[in-house]
């Protein structure tokens, strides 16, 4: 299973949100390049970034941090946040990012992901917010309505290959990962998953694994390795047991 | 005690994570796309990324053919990575009618396999003789981006292979000249090794 430390950025720096809330930040370096550093020496082997600029503007704007922990991160890295055009996508993908991952824009423009699928594949992911079940699109203020299975299942359909699933109800809150409903939409729409929010200890990540032949590919870490709540070299241990 | 490193710079190429790398590792590195300084280096790393053709093409018009070939036979340390390493063999099914550099004998061909192509993600390598670069590498899980791998005609040059629903070339060499189908510098922790023993190879 693979482990993505993550990165967010806001205003070129490296900051944790709790819930997805702007006025809930805390920095945590002023170059996030220095993280890519950190998790790197402690073993990591995938990175997530996500421009938190970006998701705001609805384009990628803190390019220059991307570039600078793509320099520094000697591992693959995956982008999300504000990308909704071919080329933003490809802006990225030149920079040498490995995969970009489309959020709200799947559930307003699913042209735009089978597009971004034909011509881009294996390296488009789809980010998935949901709370109690449902699609929460732009940025986290509205809420969407359709349920968060049937778009993984439409996504699907469409050439997407890797989900990113967030219950925003507990991201950045330390509160467990939904392990059940993660795996739920694995195995209902036979795309792989990363789990995300709310991945507070060990026993999530020994928990996700044994649904890692159902497709769960892995899982996001943010604020738990920040606050030292666990030790990524040890969450990396554990996720690469037998 | 410090030898020059050379990153070929001929637009085409993960230039930038390479070289933070080896500088991480201590290494004497700089970019650069002039034969003088190519020339005049100790040590030599071809990168790249994209296309076979638009590669190859790159390399006749920045002037690098015969520099690079130079190296190639000066018996000085030459390490090539993903693309850099497919430009060593003769020509591409890629790019049917360009030439390789032609240092190894042997074409590059499409990966056949009934999984998803492009090959992309983490592969375990599997030694299959003596490297100077891959001591710490058996078994190891690396990064993969590619389409295509080298199909060398001697297949004693084959230093480490991968299972991707079929056997696929993950890295070649011969003498003073390697060069992997991977990306060490994106390879984590093992990658960082790989580019460590090049930085300390003498061979």
């Amino acid at each position: 299973m693979i482990i993505f430390p993550a990165i967010d950025i806001r205003g070129g720096r490296c900051v944790r949100l709790t819930e997805g809330r702007f006025d809930k930040e805390i920095v945590f370096a002023d170059n996030p390049a220095d993280m890519a550093e950190r998790w790197s020496k402690a073993g990591a082997e995938y990175l997530h970034v996500v421009d938190l600029d970006g998701a705001l503007a609805g384009t990628s704007r803190n390019l220059d941090a991307i570039e600078n922990i793509l320099a520094h991160a000697n591992m693959p890295v995956q982008v999300g946040g504000g990308i909704r055009t071919l080329e933003n996508i490809e802006k990225l993908l030149s920079l040498g990012v490995a995969r970009v991952i489309l959020g709200s824009v799947a559930v307003k423009n699913p042209t735009l992901v089978t597009e971004a699928c034909k011509k881009f594949s294996g390296q488009i992911v789809v980010g998935i917010d949901a709370k109690d079940g449902e699609v929460a699109v732009e940025g986290w203020g509205v809420r969407g309505g359709m349920q968060a299975l049937e778009l993984a299942q439409r996504m699907a359909q469409v050439g997407v290959e890797h989900i990113v699933f967030t219950d925003i109800s507990r991201d950045g809150n330390l509160s467990g990962v939904n392990v059940e409903a993660t795996a739920q939409m694995a195995m209902s729409s036979g795309v792989k998953i990363i789990a995300s929010g709310g991945v507070s200890s060990l026993e999530d990540i020994k928990k996700l694994k044994k649904y890692e032949d159902l497709g769960i590919e892995g899982c996001i870490i943010g604020k738990a390795i920040y606050t030292g709540a666990i030790d990524l070299a040890e969450v990396l241990a554990v996720a690469k047991e037998k | 005690m410090n030898e020059k490193i050379v990153i070929v710079d001929y637009g085409m190429g993960n230039l930038h994570s390479v070289n933070k790398a080896l500088v991480k590792v201590g290494g004497n590195v700089s970019i650069s796309s002039d034969p003088s300084v190519i020339d005049a280096a100790d040590k030599v790393i071809l990168p790249g990324v994209g296309a076979f053709g638009d590669c190859m093409s790159n390399i006749n018009s920045y002037g690098l053919t015969q520099v690079l070939l130079n190296a190639l036979n000066s018996g000085k340390p030459f390490l090539g990575i993903c693309l850099g390493e497919q430009l060593l063999f003769e020509g591409s099914e890629e790019a049917p009618g360009v030439k390789g550099l032609g240092f190894f004998q042997g074409q590059v061909e499409k990966i056949r396999t009934d999984f998803k192509i492009p090959h992309m993600g983490w592969n375990k390598l599997e030694l299959k003789s003596s490297s100077p670069l891959l001591c710490n590498a058996a078994n190891e899980f690396v990064y993969f981006v590619h389409s295509y791998h080298a199909v060398p005609k001697d297949k004693s040059i084959i230093t480490s292979v991968c299972d991707y629903g079929t056997q696929i070339t993950a890295s070649v060499g011969r003498g003073s000249v390697q060069a992997v189908q991977f990306h060490p510098e994106k390879s984590s922790s093992v990658g960082i090794k790989i580019l460590q023993a090049f930085k300390e190879w003498q061979p």
